[in-house]
């Protein structure tokens, strides 16, 4: 059966021409939905990996939440271009020569990669909530916690940044105001 | 020697060759945009793509190995980019309060 490589090769071209969408825009917002469909197309390669709840997961919560809140933040700054000129000239020269740097690292790693023999597990019931519940709280119990601290600290950060009131930039600038006068 | 690279998806086969390459190429897209944009919010975004070849990579592996631990990490993995896409977009709407930023090299007054 070819169904499988015709998927993969249409998820990847969507995938690399979102890629290079989001690289390219000259406006924010044409970036961060390209990078929406970047991650629909990685989905469903995820969901080809027998990875359902990643899929889910990369669904709602990276697609949905994560890329609203981008949009959000697009929308409350307002449209802004960049400038065509900038202080550091050299940076379009440096970026392409890592990405040939690392391009090329890549792929002498595909030419001479050696793929372990799998595992025994059966692929049957592979990426399942259960599988993936009872690996969770199971073996990465502690890295699960850990994580779930990580989010509070994220989500206590946020409301502290984002709090109303004088920030303390603006502070320092009425003194620097007051000092003046 | 059998080819362990060919993974099993539904009743054909993918090469874990294919999927690790899309990977590197979203990845070094990524990399090129977070080193030549100088728009900070192009650069969040570009970094979430990065995260996302990282994690193509993770699934990848996890399926041609049979291992489940290359999910979990993915799941992981997507945690800590919420987190951080929270507090940077909370950082910058936090700047863009006190000023107009259209180019991320202004914001210099932290050098020495």
């Amino acid at each position: 059966m070819i169904v499988p490589q015709i998927v993969f090769w249409v998820m990847a071209v969507i995938a690399v021409l979102g890629g290079l969408g989001v690289v390219l825009s000259r406006q924010p917002i044409r970036s961060v939905l390209s990078l929406v469909a970047v991650m629909l197309a990685l989905s469903v390669i995820f969901l080809m990996l027998s990875a359902q709840f990643v899929f889910a997961v990369q669904v709602i919560v990276y697609a949905g939440a994560v890329m609203v809140l981008f949009l959000f933040v697009v929308a409350l700054l307002g449209p802004t271009r960049e400038r065509p000129t900038t202080r550091l000239r050299f940076q379009w020269g440096l970026g392409v020569l890592v990405a040939l740097v690392f391009g090329g690292f890549v792929y002498a790693l595909l030419q001479g990669i050696g793929f372990r023999a799998p595992d025994k597990t059966s692929l049957n019931a592979f990426g399942t909530v259960e599988q993936i519940a009872s690996g969770l709280f199971t073996t990465y119990l502690y890295p699960f916690e850990l994580t779930s601290i990580l989010l509070l600290v994220a989500a206590v950060g946020a409301i502290y940044l984002s709090r109303g009131g004088r920030t303390a930039s603006e502070v320092h600038r009425q003194e620097e105001e007051d000092q003046g006068a | 020697m059998p080819d362990y690279g060919q993974i099993a998806v539904g009743s054909g086969t993918l090469d874990a060759r294919l999927v690790i390459g899309l990977a590197a190429v979203l990845f070094v897209l990524g990399a090129i945009g977070v080193l030549i944009r100088r728009n900070p919010i192009v650069i969040l975004v570009c970094i979430e793509l990065m995260l996302n070849a990282a994690n193509l990579t993770l699934i990848a592996f996890a399926a041609q190995l049979h291992n489940l631990d290359g999910q979990l990490f993915a799941l992981m993995v997507m945690t800590v980019a919420a987190a951080e896409a929270v507090v940077g977009l909370g950082i910058l709407v936090d700047i863009f309060r006190v000023r107009d930023v259209d180019d991320i090299d202004e914001l210099s007054e932290l050098r020495g």
